[in-house]
């Protein structure tokens, strides 16, 4: 496989081939959706693309978490929308009230942006505000990628690279959401290698 | 000691303390936090570091280092509305930052 992505002067080229842009796409869709304020958050879009069941185990819960967490029922949202105060709650609440809304919007604003622009026809070239639309659209579908698979240290980030070197079967919902994660994790360097260069 | 009946003392003059800054809030800066997380790359906390608070490579590259190593790195220090401005951006980048009086 050739690089994902080539600087273009002020733009980016996309090398993915027409299948990888629609799975980007699709992906980038879900995640918007997962962020719209109009759906229930226990329900997860994701889990349908992956296969991979998102119920999470009852220890998974973190505890101990400050009570602004409870605003947010879905582990993967919260770490989409984090509090912004350590240790004052009631701090974070208040942040959160003013600024959740705005937030979410200028995120799918970002998602639906690189989608769109991943979906059009031929050779696909972001203008440099699609390129750095993508990459946060990127990071914010790792993070939620990363939290159904349960990372929560580097030390389990690693543990993927491991487990995956093992060429684990694929029908196991784990590892296909852990080879998406891992390929979006190449895609998304290659990118900032890209807006770098 | 006491020159022509005038009490002389190098005792510090008691001046009526103006109502200190930090009570008003104005000299004590916030600062904003950027906590390790196992999904953000190195290479992308970095491009976010340069990109959002126009940081030179090395600068940013140290922070990231810092997130990286010690679990945080204060990232920026200004007025809480700014400290908020530049929470709130990180939350945008996807980075897990907070807020708080230093």
């Amino acid at each position: 496989m050739g690089r994902p992505f080539d600087r273009d002067g002020d733009r980016v080229k996309v090398r993915l081939d027409a299948e990888e842009r629609r799975l980007l796409a699709r992906l980038l869709d879900e995640v918007a959706e997962l962020l719209d304020d109009g759906r229930p958050a226990s329900t997860d879009p994701l889990a349908a693309l992956v296969g991979f069941d998102l119920t999470l185990p009852e220890d998974a819960a973190p505890a101990g978490e400050p009570a602004a967490q409870d605003e947010e029922q879905d582990p993967a949202l919260a770490r989409l929308l984090p509090p912004a105060h350590h240790d004052d709650p009631e701090l974070a609440a208040e942040f959160r009230r003013l600024t959740e809304t705005g937030l979410r919007a200028r995120k799918r604003g970002n998602l639906t942006l690189a989608s769109a622009a991943l979906q059009r026809g031929g050779q696909v070239v972001l203008s440099r505000e699609e390129g750095s639309a993508l990459l946060k659209g990127l990071t914010d579908t790792r993070l939620v990628l990363g939290e159904r698979l349960g990372l929560r240290t580097d030390e389990d980030a690693d543990l993927i690279q491991e487990v995956l070197r093992q060429r684990p079967q694929a029908d196991d919902p784990w590892v296909s959401a852990a080879l998406l994660y891992d390929v979006l994790t190449w895609w998304q360097e290659a990118l900032i290698a890209a807006l770098m260069s | 000691m006491s020159v022509a009946g005038v009490e002389l003392s190098l005792a510090p003059v008691e001046v009526e303390k103006p109502e200190a800054a930090e009570d008003l809030g104005l000299d004590v800066p916030w600062v904003t936090i950027v906590w390790n997380d196992p999904v953000n790359l190195m290479s992308y906390v970095t491009y976010v570091f340069q990109t959002y608070f126009g940081y030179p490579k090395a600068h940013a590259e140290k922070l990231m280092l810092d997130v990286h190593h010690k679990g945080r790195a204060v990232v920026a220090s200004g007025s809480r509305e700014e400290m908020e401005r530049d929470t709130e951006a990180m939350h945008e980048y996807g980075l897990w930052a907070t807020f708080q009086k230093q």
